[in-house]
């Protein structure tokens, strides 16, 4: 997880590390990890809206009278192009709303990191890495 | 003040915080207390793996969940359909079957311990939904303690560099004699 780097001889620091410190430190390195996950899942979430407004495009072509499949579970239905339709739209809402609601977290996130950032770096200077 | 040695809700034990090197190891050695961190940190990995473990087996356990739940609602909004539902469904990898299903009121869910029982619809449903549920608090509570157990590995991993680094400015001052 982490890797043990050896100081250059002129550099070191013997700082003392407060609790505050030690907490500051946990939190970064917590919002990093919430930060990577937070965007493997936006990214997820950004591929099946793509694939559901272009299923919705394709629908827009399709036969009326046609029974389409639509997968519930795990498996096909047969449904009438309104109902699927109606059900794609349904997704899609609930979509945009967490892919939302994702990007504000995501945005949340940075910015607190930023200012941690700065807190841990006047205090420790070269000590400290807190690059990716 | 550091804190005294507690624990969190699931009974993980908090890792102590060296405030002052010097005063931490005025009755210790810094070899054990390296080693013990050295242990201490192993013990925390070992939990983070089972952690991983279980995180992996609920992601998987809620879609499928979910996938059943929603078609026990869609049999719900198909209860009072006169015709029959057209549907595929996978009789086995690579092979389907196509079947003709008429309105029902009950369903089988399938327990696991290769038990299954008939549930009336909305029976079905709503313990679908309470399962759904609590499999997604438990996932919660396992990221939460998966985020603690992270902080107490880095707390102990700054620790041990602390220890050792005042360590090394000890020897290097011991070795070059005493300043005039």
């Amino acid at each position: 997880m982490s890797t043990v780097e050896l100081v250059p001889k002129g550099e070191e620091v013997d700082e003392e590390v407060t609790w505050e410190d030690q907490q500051n430190i946990n939190a970064f390195r917590n919002l990093n990890d919430k930060l990577e996950s937070l965007e493997t899942k936006y990214d997820d979430l950004k591929r099946e809206k793509e694939y559901l407004d272009d299923l919705s495009t394709e629908l827009e072509l399709a036969d009326e009278d046609e029974l389409i499949k639509y997968k519930i579970g795990d498996a096909f239905v047969s449904l009438p192009l309104d109902k699927c339709q109606s059900r794609i739209e349904s997704e899609q809402a609930k979509l945009s709303e967490h892919v939302e609601a994702m990007s504000s977290s995501i945005a949340d996130v940075h910015d607190k990191m930023a200012k941690l950032k700065a807190v841990l770096y006047r205090k420790f200077g070269k000590s400290i890495n807190l690059e990716k | 003040m550091p804190p005294e040695l507690e624990a969190n809700p699931r009974g993980i034990p908090k890792a102590p915080f060296v405030d002052n090197v010097e005063l931490f190891l005025t009755d210790g050695q810094v070899e054990p207390t390296l080693r013990k961190f050295q242990e201490m940190i192993s013990k925390y990995k070992y939990m983070e793996v089972h952690l991983l473990q279980r995180q992996k087996a609920l992601e998987t356990k809620i879609p499928e969940i979910k996938k059943t739940l929603d078609t026990v609602d869609l049999l719900i909004s198909q209860k009072d359909a006169e015709e029959q539902m057209e549907t595929s469904f996978e009789l086995t990898e690579t092979l389907w079957a196509s079947a003709k299903v008429p309105s029902t009121k009950t369903v089988y869910l399938w327990l696991g311990a290769n038990v299954m029982l008939e549930y009336p619809v909305e029976e079905a449903d709503s313990l679908l939904q309470e399962k759904y549920e609590k499999a997604k608090t438990s996932l919660q509570q396992v990221e939460e303690d998966l985020e603690f157990l992270r902080d107490q590995v880095t707390t102990m991993e700054v620790n041990t560099a602390r220890v050792y680094n005042w360590d090394v400015k000890q020897r290097r001052t011991r070795r070059e004699g005493p300043s005039s």
